[in-house]
Formats: structure tokens, sequence, C-alpha cells
């Protein structure tokens, strides 16, 4: 798979797959007006290509604001994972969160919930 | 039981605080200030809290929901707190149908139980798909799981196919989110 370099706008996260690094980043505030037209065509990436994604690939989630749209279009993401994962991939999921945050919390506790999917947990944010 | 000024000014300031209003266009440049000012103006009146971005959530969804389905682009929103309370609320036009879908999703939430808030938030997340103006239909239903269903909405026929919708959440403010 390609390496995607999305930069981060005020409304919606930088968007970065690194093929040599291994890493998938979803990084800043998600609060796009119009979620399907932003995140489709990554989702879409990510599914396509799953045959091609390494074994070992780390997908890392740093989304401080995030309207319910986002949200939906991250449980998408991750079903697309989920689904590479059940067909053999080994993929390494990790969520920051900052210090004492309900909000970053509860969002990965509801994917946790919905999806089965384990998140490593990281206390901190990172840059766009 | 007697008050002298100085209580009755301490009593005031504690029962409401008129934190945010914000009457114009709401673009997404305005959201995102907003957004910003809102976080700063939570952090430093309602001190350092776990359910901080929670509250500025509420506020993100309202403004996010006003944003899409606007016939106007104009948006009447206030942010304040009333005793222990935070009330956010917004009012914008709206063509027919999306004013009734709002009447009819803050209805529905106002007869479920948490539990039934829950499933129902769960079942439109793992619905297919977003609607034509790229939302997910699941703005109410997000505040109700963090807060409960005191979410308020009401709708006036102002012309052929516009109408003013007003919705209000009222969330209280949780004493244990409070940090030192």
């Amino acid at each position: 798979m390609e390496a995607i370099n999305i930069k981060a706008t005020r409304n919606t996260p930088a968007i970065r797959f690194d093929p040599v690094a291994h890493t998938f980043l979803l990084v800043g505030n998600s609060i796009p007006e119009n979620a399907g037209e932003f995140y489709g065509p990554v989702i879409s990436m990510i599914k396509d290509n799953m045959p091609a994604l390494p074994d070992g690939t780390s997908f890392i989630f740093c989304l401080p604001y995030f309207n319910s749209s986002s949200l939906k279009a991250v449980y998408l993401l991750l079903t697309e994972i989920k689904s590479g994962m059940e067909r053999g991939k080994k993929f390494d999921l990790v969520w920051h969160v900052e210090e004492e945050d309900d909000f970053m919390t509860e969002a990965a506790e509801t994917f946790t919930e919905m999806t089965d999917l384990e998140f490593i947990f990281k206390t901190g944010l990172i840059e766009a | 039981m007697n008050m002298d000024r100085k209580d009755q000014d301490k009593l005031f300031q504690e029962l409401e605080k008129s934190l945010l209003e914000y009457k114009g266009v709401l673009s997404s440049d305005v959201r995102v200030q907003l957004l910003d000012l809102l976080h700063c103006i939570a952090q430093d009146n309602l001190g350092r809290r776990t359910d901080l971005k929670r509250l500025v959530g509420i506020a993100l969804e309202l403004l996010d929901n006003a944003q899409r389905y606007n016939v106007s682009k104009d948006v009447d929103f206030r942010w304040h707190v009333e005793a222990n309370n935070l009330v956010v609320t917004i009012r914008n036009r709206a063509c027919r149908t999306d004013a009734e879908r709002l009447m009819e999703a803050v209805q529905a939430i106002q007869r479920m139980n948490p539990e039934e808030i829950a499933l129902a938030f769960k079942r439109q997340l793992t619905d297919d798909g977003f609607g034509p103006k790229g939302g997910a239909g699941l703005g109410m239903l997000h505040i109700a799981k963090k807060i409960g269903n005191n979410i308020t909405a009401n709708v006036e026929h102002v012309n052929t196919d516009e109408y003013l919708c007003t919705s209000q959440v009222v969330a209280t403010l949780n004493p244990r989110a409070k940090r030192v």
C-alpha cells in the first residue's frame, strides 16, 4: 500500500500511512461537516489494500475533539481493521488520551465494546 | 432568610454564568473558533474537570446539527451555567423535513431510559453509511448517552418550508468530575 499524507486542517485530522515505519496515524480534531465525504476515501483505501497492509502495522489514534459523525467514521474504519485481523492480520491499535479526560477514554471504551478490539492506551497528545 | 448584599452577589455568581452567546453566521470556520473559545471558557470558568470536553462536546454536537440542517446559515447559540447545570441552547432555521426529524429524534430520546439510549446509539452507530448531508444521525443520541435525556426541542413554523428550531440541553455538573 502506498503512503498516505493528508495534512490536518482546523476541522479535520491529519491522516498518514507510512509503509516503511508501518504506522497509520489519525491525529487532530475531527469535526468535519461531512464526515462521510472526508473519511470515505480513506476507509475504502484501507479496505481495498488490506491484503497489502504489513503485519505489525500500528493504527494510532489521537483525536482530542471529534463530532459524532466522525465517531461513526472511525467505527467504520475499525470494522475494516477488525475484518483484516479476523483474516489473520496482526495489527496494534493505539489510542491516545489526555490525562483525566473522559471524552477520549469513553470513545475508546465504546469502540472496544462495539468491535471487541483491544486498544493500547497512551497518555498524552501527539502533534498532527 | 435574610442575606446581605455580599451573600446575594456570591449566590448570583454561583447561580448563573452567562458564558457565551453568539448570534450570526455559522460556518465551519466559526464552528472551529467557537470550539476553541468554548474549551477555553469551560476550562477557566468550570475549573479542572474530567468531563470538560464532554461538556464542550455537547455544544459541538448542537452546532454541528445547526450548521448541517440550516436553511439560513444564521444561528442563535447560548452556553451558560444555571445553578449546578450547564445549559446549551441553539436556534436555527431548517426545512420542514429536518425540523420534523429533529422533533422526532428528541421526542424518541425523551421516552427512553439510559439502557434504551445506549441501545439506540449502538444501533445508529452500526447502521450503514451517512445521511445525504454527511451526518450520522448520532448527534442527539451521543449527547443523551453522556448526560441523559434532558434534551428538549421546539419547532415553530416561519413560512412555507422554513421552521425555527430550538434545541436545548441541560447537563448537571457532576461535582465528582471536578479536580483540584
